[in-house]
């Protein structure tokens, strides 16, 4: 078990969504950055999608009433016993070890994952927090969470090497979309401006949508509203003022402004990770090309996963004077 | 009417009959999304209808794009199968505090607060989806003489249960949020409780008839579904 000492920001469990519910209102919910989350997970030798900790740029301080294998995803300073450890490397503690979590440096949201996953009520196929419907609810100091069954030797010391680790930081990035579905309700004009021009996200930004300030873009004479339509994560609504949203984890399912496009499954963290104040542009890609870099984006994932179970070794390759981390099966007896 | 059919985004692929409010059209999306979940696709992670489109979302680790639209365009002409929606009744306690609007409904539209009930009370409301909240239903068939425009500025909280109008529409909120609905009356009914399944009280295709009662039975009745009173 697990005790929350301190909570500074919002701090909530997540896996990977609720399925099956959106027909009936229910939003997907789960965590904002698929990738640093599943990582996390893996670092402690659970499933991807084991329910975690999911902290809004300032981590929690916590102690451990039993012994637990943990690891911190995030550019974040850490201290155990205050003893600083390193984020992205899985980690032993022991009963009445502290772990503190500082602010993240880059980046908005953060992970602590525990080998065996936290133990939760799973309300509509999900551990997956979205207080507003009463499903779940943000943790404060004080709440104990139980962690699930694990075996925990050999869980600890796994590491992912630096060029591995996602990088947020800097503030200006290209985030690709797919347009559509509603591009009649836009001119050929004002497509144009958003493809072109730069976005900067602005602090009217959460779990339900991510606000942008810059170049109106301009509405064909059908005008910003359609008649209420389905709405998924990355959906770019854009309403009278020309300003464009992007729809996030927890937004609601139908939505009634016209969408220009919708950002890419695999490109959805990076922007979740943007901190008000980045720049953004949208570069437009085909439906073929987004299945492509998603499958892409997994293989590295399965890859990772594997790596860090001790399947896989890595070693470096340079391909076009770019150096890069490749991985191979590791030999039975090698 | 044939659909168009494209990609919103990766992993979905939306089914569109333009922009229509029609009952027809909305039993046909039903239709569809039915016929698509019942195919069993391995790669379905779920459908979402709603006035006159369909989102069916898939796994694209799974399939391409390509393969989910020539899979679902035999199922487009989907059609005969009638939504086999139930008659639910809703009490409401009309107007005072769990009404506070009523009075505002009844002057723009030139009635009394009798009339307002009367004529919201009456018609049987189709439900077309489930959507903006959980459990929160998009109802067909207001009489457009209590039609209302929204507040000028949105409330903080609106009480679970709430009956509204807004404009044509009429719709009860689910869960307490903010909103600028007009505010007529209140259900004791709960219309999302996650402990349930399925966990809304109303389903696509049901039909909704709201029923007239007074505060001694809105608070007999709330308290036998909340499991505690009112405040």
């Amino acid at each position: 078990m697990i005790e929350l000492l301190k909570v500074p920001s919002l701090l909530t469990v997540q896996d990977s969504g609720r399925k099956g519910y959106r027909k009936l209102g229910v939003p997907v919910s789960g965590y904002m950055d698929d990738y640093s989350a599943r990582i996390a997970n893996y670092l402690v030798g659970n499933p991807g999608d084991a329910p975690l900790l999911e902290f809004l740029l300032a981590g929690p301080t916590l102690r451990f009433n039993a012994s637990a294998v943990f690891a911190v995803a995030g550019d974040v300073d850490l201290k155990l016993n205050g003893l600083p450890i390193e984020p992205w490397e899985s980690h032993w503690a022991k009963r009445g070890d502290v772990l503190e979590v500082g602010t993240l440096r880059s980046g908005l949201y953060g992970y602590i994952a525990f080998a065996g996953g936290i133990k939760c009520e799973k309300l509509l196929g999900s551990c997956s927090t979205y207080s507003r419907a009463n499903l779940g609810r943000p943790l404060k100091a004080g709440d104990r969470l139980t962690l699930g069954y694990a075996i925990l030797a050999g869980k600890e010391g796994r590491s992912l090497h630096r060029d591995l680790r996602p990088d947020y930081s800097g503030n200006e990035r290209e985030i690709r979309v797919l347009l559509g579905p509603n591009l009649e309700h836009f001119t050929e004009e004002g497509v144009g401006t958003f493809i072109s021009e730069t976005y900067t996200v602005t602090p009217e930004s959460d779990r339900m949508g991510y606000r942008f300030d810059g170049p109106a873009i301009g509405h064909s004479s059908l005008g910003a509203d359609i008649v209420t339509e389905p709405l998924v994560p990355g959906a770019v609504q854009v309403p009278a003022n020309g300003k464009p949203i992007v729809m996030m984890r927890d937004a609601q399912t139908t939505g009634g402004y016209a969408k220009i496009a919708t950002v890419i499954s695999a490109d959805l963290h990076l922007l979740a990770q943007s901190r008000p104040g980045t720049r953004v542009r949208f570069k437009a890609v085909n439906v073929e090309e987004a299945q492509e870099i998603l499958r892409r984006c997994e293989k590295t994932l399965r890859a990772i996963e594997e790596f860090l179970a001790g399947k896989m070794k890595s070693y470096r390759i340079r391909t076009f004077g770019e150096e890069k981390i490749a991985f191979t099966k590791v030999e039975k007896g090698g | 009417m044939q659909p168009v059919i494209n990609p919103a985004g990766d992993s979905t692929l939306l089914i569109s009959f333009g922009e229509t409010i029609d009952e027809g059209i909305n039993e046909r999306v039903h239709a569809i999304a039915r016929a698509i979940e019942k195919a069993g696709f391995e790669w379905l992670v779920e459908t979402v209808p709603a006035y006159s489109s369909l989102l069916v979302i898939y796994d694209p680790l799974k399939v391409t794009y390509t393969e989910v639209e020539a899979s679902i365009k035999p199922l487009l002409n989907a059609e005969g199968c009638t939504v086999e929606g139930r008659l639910v009744k809703i009490p409401v306690v009309y107007g005072g505090k769990y009404g506070p609007d009523i009075e505002f409904v009844a002057e723009h539209n030139g009635l009394t607060v009798d009339d307002v009930i009367e004529i919201h009370s009456r018609p049987v409301y189709r439900v077309y989806f489930l959507g903006f909240l959980p459990g929160f239903a998009y109802l067909g068939g207001m009489d457009e003489r209590i039609a209302t425009p929204r507040l000028e500025k949105p409330r903080l909280k609106v009480p679970a249960g709430s009956v509204g109008i807004a404009g044509k529409q009429t719709g009860i909120y689910p869960l307490e949020s903010p909103g600028g609905w007009r505010l007529i009356g209140r259900t004791p009914l709960r219309l999302f409780n996650p402990a349930k399944e399925p966990p809304t009280l109303l389903q696509p295709g049901d039909r909704v008839k709201f029923v007239p009662i007074d505060e001694e039975e809105f608070r007999e009745l709330y308290e036998k579904e909340w499991g505690e009173g009112v405040d």
